[in-house]
């Protein structure tokens, strides 16, 4: 079956990378040296290099099968702003229209303004998990709620919200938050009530609300200018998280806080923060921060326009020169994925802190370097960029690293797991294979 | 005579909340302070007397005045169901600050007073300071009221006018009744009230307390409202007599000189304590309270706990003393030369603790009013919700009898049984409740909250599963039958009304009474919501194009379609269409399967078919059956018929000729059946072999024998057999008898005396000239003038003459019937506030809300007139001022530019809004029909104190 051999392929390709990572040639520049932070601190040198060397033998997943939707495939816009996976389908919010995405089917419906869709920018989607209700965040329209084919429509003309220009929609029990440019929004839709917070009663010196999410009874706002703002539902109060180096552009005093007040995007899970910057990202655990830059690490560019959070370990930043996955915190280990669309092909590269231990070229993976939204759909992801939506197919995906012997356990599990689940549905379509692996060698 | 222990902690109180804030509000918010504390410097001769003047007053009886049976009978006329004196309506004009939250409200502030001084001059707190009292009280929040501020209460009230047969209030002549002008215009200075105390006596055992100590138990119908009897007596207003030219007068010729309240003589009759040492007054005592409880009973200090006075004897030993002949006539015994008959003296003033007989509630009738039904799952009972009795009536459907009644809540609406037939279902739509009912047992075992007005109730097919449509919130609750929680909400249209599922168990089907909202001057777009019963969310909106009062549904047992009934109004065109029969159309919808509508009328060219209300499709698939409301009839629609009728037509027909089509209905209705008053619910048997239709307006059920297709026999439920006025009003308001070719009744433009959401064109004009939103008819008793421009007076002319002109084209109604149906219209009541429940204090975003709805100042500062502020013209109880005002709404289409300010309560529930009904929601209002500040001066206001004003304005 192809996925089987897929995912032996995959073996192998992850078994070269071990025998990369192993060569001295591999680890590169003296940049190898460098220990993963937050990992014991106070071990001695041959400590350090014993665990150099076992960390070299354990390898990230790499995605490595990608396919890519554009309005060649029937997107209304190439433009992806806003990507929300839910049961069957993929909601893409785009420049000038929505699509949902059923991927059983593959077939793709959109709906622009003519179609009843109230406003042509789709920035941002959060769907109701109790109601299917698909709440869009439009901008410079307001806020939109999908149910059963028909759209309701508010604004800040015929609701109370605060204005127009929405950048982010998050769900909150009975709740829909906005992140606007001119404060968050919420609307309570049982009660009908609507709320407003801005720098009269939030700590938002600036009030041009970039994202926002909520997870496990707090709210994250990313704020331009602000930081990110943590509410506290059941309590109704604000914790705020500032720069300690003010307005500075570098992290003067390491890890001290979130890189930079100018938040671009939020993302809570397993009770772990992550924080996106136009000048790099962080990692906040309830007790440490952990910053991230692109000249140390795996992330292509500091100028991150979203990210989304998988685990309390596992981070992925959608960035203006592709995608930077943190794949294992405690190991600080990346992948990095580009695109070339000239050479029609693309490269993966695996990196442990700013020490390159391996790479793979593949076929084209992101639709373009200009990565906007990150989505996750189980051990696939969908990727929004400025041209197009991207698939990354995570087949015998496997969290955090693993090493020889895991891998090929995960693998067989993989493969166990998938051909029962083909064999008992006929009808699951097999996912396109258009990128063929190689070794980077 | 001062008692200076009890001025100098009055002042302190009075100081306190200068700067008394609600929570989330700024300082220096004004509050009331009560009477008591206006007294101190308004009392006395150098004040003029005024306190005495005002205790005089018929003001400061406002609030007793509540208890009489006529305020009963003036609520009751008004549709209010609560005691006046706790109702908002009523205590708007009979007492002081009733809008107003505890911390608004000092500890000196008694809602008892009456109409106190701040009624009209304004909450003190800010004002009573001496020196602000002599330099520049007005900059501080005093008012000096004019005629507006009088007149908001004193318009003439067609409720009160009904019961009291009032004379017409004439301002001037009330000014002089109430003058209480200051003595030359002397300076005032804090001249507490003298008191009866002695400064030579000795500190006794028991203090006096002070009425209000007592009024806090003895008041409300429970105690024989007590406090309001003695506040109505002449012995509460003993003291303030002696301050006038009357008691001036006769203590002069008792030979006494001076200000008689400051003699110990008269003081000795005509206040409560005198000659006690100051040591034996509390601070809560009043000397202006004349003879009060304490004169008779004694100092009430021990006795007044609760448990003591449940003991005899312990009250006995705390000082309670047995009124007899000795207790008065020491007073009472040649008195000013007058006779004084003890037992006649003790029947006037007589203030039994026990429910006084006059004051119960009247024992009105009690109707049933039958709306909806369920059947056993096993045939064998009919259970029926009755919406007037609170019940749930259960029918033997073999003897054909009631077996049984079950209390529910408020205003039972549909009933639904759970799949073995273990459960029964309830919505109560005045109380926002589920009620599940144990069948065996006929008890209620649960009852669940839900979303406003709940109305349809279903279950899925396994019964795990149960949806309530919550038909004033829009949105559909979804409730585990196991756990009884509600574990989500779907968003349905406007006015959830019905459900149905398909005979597959997959979906249901919602019918939405109202249509959704629609740009200006176009057709109503009604939906049916769809619900896919596996995941309990909603799949489909199917829109039901220019029908309106969507609100039957059935699905057909092929489960390709269901049936839906709807009206077709023609809202764009002018009434002058009524002759050619063209206002309101009525019949049913299809709703294919696959979100396809059909829609055809059931009218004929003579005889219309008004107020469709419900569908039932037999189990064999052969007919439905369509009540009309509005002509106690029954339509027999021969399915197979209908449908091929439509199968036969091309797309044009059936879109665009067919929903128009009145020559049609003869092609697929087979018979009509008459029914008794206004037909509701209708279903079928298991085998389908008899049909039972619900009349509402009869208390009964109508039984028909399908075979025959004929009404065989009438269910009695059990309701009253008299016809009162109101009820035969109802009647009248729901039949379509009066109409030309009976094409609508009030309740097609008003379904259950509310709004249908949609704009008309009522003017004979026939041009289109003056659309205006259609308003509700609950609680506006007093709330005249009527129509948006304002120029109907009274309902009687609302519905008497105007009717006849607009809408009916033929003969009126007749005195007697106009009298019912204004009689019934009155008492539509208003429900509860859902945004505030009663008692409840303000959020904090209503309470910033209200700030800004009494704000006198912008937001830079800039004084706003008078007339340009909300509370101007939407003053409380009613938040009319029942002025017409110009606020820049008119429109190409108007002809005036002054509209009828219409009150606010409820104004949640009644959108859209303005004059024609442009505004969708409140905000629109202010964001999009007020640019030039005419409509109240917002354009300054922040969005968060828009959203504020509006969480405020749904409180109302």
């Amino acid at each position: 079956m192809a996925s089987s051999a897929y995912c032996r392929r995959l073996e192998a390709v992850l078994f070269a990378g071990l025998l990369l990572a192993a060569t001295p040639a591999a680890r590169g520049s003296e940049k190898s040296e460098k220990v993963a932070a937050g990992d014991s601190p106070a071990q001695s040198v041959p400590d350090k290099q014993k665990q150099i060397a076992t960390e070299a033998s354990n390898m990230p997943f790499v995605y490595t099968k990608w396919e890519q939707f554009t309005t060649k495939d029937g997107l209304p816009n190439d433009h992806i702003f806003a990507v929300k996976v839910f049961g069957d389908y993929v909601w893409v919010g785009t420049e000038d229209g929505l699509a949902r995405l059923n991927k059983k089917t593959r077939e793709i419906k959109c709906w622009r303004e003519e179609d009843g869709l109230p406003w042509r920018v789709v920035g941002a989607i959060d769907v109701h998990p109790k109601t299917d209700e698909v709440w869009l965040g439009l901008f410079g329209g307001g806020l939109a709620r999908f149910s059963g084919g028909r759209f309701d429509h508010w604004h800040q003309l015929n609701s109370g919200l605060v204005n127009d220009v929405v950048y982010g929609v998050a769900i909150e029990h009975d709740n829909v938050w906005a992140a606007t440019t001119a404060g968050a929004s919420r609307y309570n839709t049982v009660t009908g009530e609507w709320s407003i917070f801005t720098e009269k009663n939030a700590p938002m010196e600036e009030i041009w609300n970039y994202g926002v999410c909520y997870a496990d009874g707090l709210v994250y706002l990313g704020v331009w200018g602000s930081g990110v703002l943590e509410y506290n539902v059941e309590r109704g109060t604000w914790k705020d998280y500032l720069d300690p180096d003010g307005e500075m552009e570098i992290d003067l005093y390491r890890d001290d806080g979130i890189m930079h007040v100018i938040t671009t995007g939020v993302s809570y899970v397993d009770q772990t923060l992550w924080a996106a910057s136009y000048f790099g990202v962080g990692r906040y655990d309830g007790r440490h921060w952990r910053c991230f830059f692109a000249h140390e690490s795996g992330l292509p560019s500091d100028f991150t326009n979203a990210v989304k959070g998988r685990s309390a370990h596992e981070a992925w930043f959608a960035t203006d020169k592709g995608l930077g996955v943190l794949a294992d915190f405690g190991t600080d280990t990346w992948v990095t994925y580009t695109s070339d669309h000239d050479a029609h092909k693309g490269k993966a590269v695996v990196q442990r802190g700013e020490k390159i231990i391996a790479e793979f070229e593949t076929m084209l993976n992101l639709p373009h370097n200009y990565v906007l939204w990150v989505e996750f759909d189980g051990d696939d992801a969908w990727i929004g960029t400025s041209k197009g939506l991207g698939h990354a197919i995570g087949e015998c995906y496997f969290p955090r690293l693993r090493n020889e012997k895991q891998i090929a356990q995960a693998i067989r599990d993989a493969i166990i797991f998938r051909d029962a689940t083909l064999h008992r549905d006929a009808t699951v379509r097999e996912p396109v294979a258009n990128a063929e692996m190689q070794n980077s060698e | 005579m001062v008692r200076p222990i009890c001025i100098a902690s009055l002042w302190l109180l009075a100081a306190a909340p200068v700067s008394a804030s609600g929570p989330g509000v700024s300082d220096r918010h004004p509050v009331y302070v009560g009477v008591k504390v206006c007294t101190q410097c308004h009392a006395g001769k150098a004040a003029g007397h005024q306190f005495s003047l005002w205790r005089a007053s018929p003001h400061a009886k406002g609030y007793a005045s509540l208890w009489s049976p006529e305020a009963k009978k003036i609520a009751e006329l008004s549709g209010i169901k609560e005691e006046p004196q706790e109702a908002a309506a009523c205590l708007g004009c009979h007492a002081t600050a009733f809008d107003t939250e505890a911390w608004e409200k000092e500890d000196t502030f008694h809602l008892e007073d009456g109409i106190g001084c701040e009624t009209c001059h304004g909450p003190g707190s800010e004002y009573i300071d001496l020196a602000v009292m002599s330099e520049n009280p007005m900059e501080h929040g005093l008012i000096m009221p004019d005629k507006r501020l009088c007149m908001i209460c004193h318009n003439v009230k067609g409720s009160h006018v009904a019961i009291l047969a009032s004379p017409v209030f004439d301002y001037e002549k009330a000014l002089a009744t109430i003058a209480h002008p200051a003595t030359n215009g002397a300076r005032m200075t804090p001249t507490p009230l003298p008191s009866a105390n002695s400064k030579t006596a000795s500190p006794g055992k028991f203090k006096y307390t002070g009425v209000m100590a007592c009024a806090a138990c003895h008041k409300g119908p429970m105690m024989g409202h007590q406090f309001s009897k003695w506040r109505m007596g002449k012995h509460a207003r003993a003291y303030a007599v002696l301050g006038t030219s009357a008691g001036y007068e006769i203590a002069a010729k008792e030979g006494v000189k001076g200000d008689p309240q400051e003699s110990a003589k008269c003081l000795k009759c005509h206040s409560t304590g005198a000659g006690h040492a100051a040591a034996d007054f509390t601070d809560g005592f009043d000397v202006g309270d004349g003879v009060s409880c304490e004169a008779c009973h004694g100092p009430g200090s021990e006795y007044s706990l609760e448990a003591i006075m449940r003991d005899p004897r312990a009250a006995r030993e705390a000082g309670l003393q047995e009124v007899n002949r000795q207790t008065c006539m020491p007073c009472h015994e040649n008195a000013h030369g007058a006779n004084f008959d003890y037992a006649t003296a003790m029947e006037i003033i007589a203030h039994p603790t026990q429910v006084d007989p006059n004051t119960k509630p009247s024992a009105h009738m009690r109707y049933k009013t039958p709306l909806n039904m369920a059947l056993s799952p096993d045939g064998r009972e009919l259970y029926v919700a009755c919406e007037a009795s609170d019940t749930v009536i259960v029918v033997d459907v073999t003897s054909r009898l009631k077996v049984a009644e079950i209390e529910t809540g408020g205003q039972p609406t549909d009933v639904a049984f759970n799949p073995d037939g273990s459960r029964v279902y309830v919505t109560n739509r005045l109380d926002d409740t589920l009620v599940v009912i144990d069948t065996k047992t006929r008890a209620r075992l649960r009852t669940i909250p839900v979303g406003d007005e709940p109305h349809g109730v279903l279950t899925d097919q396994a019964g795990k599963l149960i949806y309530v449509l919550n038909t004033s919130a829009d949105s559909i609750s979804v409730i585990n039958a196991t756990t009884l929680k509600e574990e989500k909400r779907l968003t349905a249209s406007r006015g959830p009304w019905s459900l149905s599922m398909s005979p597959d168990g997959k979906l249901i089907a919602a019918t939405n009474t109202l249509s959704r909202f629609v740009p200006f001057r176009t057709p109503s777009m009604s939906e049916v919501t769809i619900i896919d019963t596996e995941r309990a969310v909603v799949e489909n909106r199917i829109v039901v194009p220019a029908a309106n009062l969507v609100q039957g549904v059935d699905w057909h047992t092929g489960g390709t379609f269901a049936l839906i009934t709807l009206n077709r109004t023609k809202n764009l065109v002018p009434m002058t269409r009524l002759l050619q029969g063209w206002t309101i159309t009525n019949g049913i919808g299809v709703i294919w399967r696959d979100g396809r509508v059909d829609q055809v009328l059931l009218d004929e060219p003579d005889m219309c078919f008004p107020d469709a209300a419900d569908v039932a499709v037999s189990p064999n698939g052969k007919y439905a059956f369509v009540t009309s409301s509005g002509s106690d009839r029954v339509a027999v629609v021969d399915v197979d018929k209908l449908i091929s009728m439509l199968e036969a037509a091309t797309p044009y027909e059936r879109e665009h000729v067919f929903p128009n089509h009145v020559g049609k209905p003869t092609e697929f209705v087979v018979k009509h059946i008459r029914t008794k008053d206004s037909p509701r619910g209708v279903l079928f048997s298991r085998d389908g072999t008899t049909a039972y239709v619900a009349n509402a307006l009869d208390d009964s059920i109508t039984v028909i024998d399908v075979g025959k297709l004929e009404a065989v026999d009438r269910i009695d439920l059990g309701g009253p057999k008299e016809i009162t006025k109101v009820r035969y009003g109802e009647r009248l308001f729901h039949s379509a008898d009066i109409t030309f070719r009976r094409q609508f009744s009030c309740h097609s433009c008003h379904p259950d005396g509310h709004v249908d959401g949609i704009t008309y064109d009522i003017e004979p004009d026939g041009i289109g000239i003056s659309p205006v939103d259609n308003r509700t008819l609950r609680g506006i008793l007093d709330t005249a003038p009527f129509k948006w421009e304002g120029t109907n007076p009274s309902l009687q002319r609302q519905c008497g003459p105007r009717l006849a002109v607009f809408f009916t084209r033929i003969d009126p109604f007749t005195p007697e019937e106009l009298s019912a149906l204004d009689n019934y219209i009155c008492t539509i009541p208003r429900p509860p506030n859902r945004y505030r429940p009663v008692g409840a204090e303000l959020t904090p975003a209503q309470r910033r809300g209200k700030l800004v709805y009494e704000r006198m100042m912008t937001n830079d500062g800039r004084i706003i007139p008078v007339d340009n502020r909300c509370v101007t013209c939407h003053p409380p109880p009613y938040y009319t001022d029942r002025s017409r005002r110009d606020i820049g709404t008119k429109m190409m289409l108007d002809r005036e530019s002054k509209f009828d300010v219409p009150h606010l309560n409820n104004i949640y529930d009644s959108a859209p809004y303005l004059h024609n009904g442009i505004a969708e929601t409140l905000e629109e209002i202010w964001t999009r029909f007020n640019p030039y500040d005419q409509h109240g001066v917002t354009n300054d206001m922040t969005k968060d104190q828009l959203n504020d004003l509006i969480e405020y304005l749904k409180t109302l």
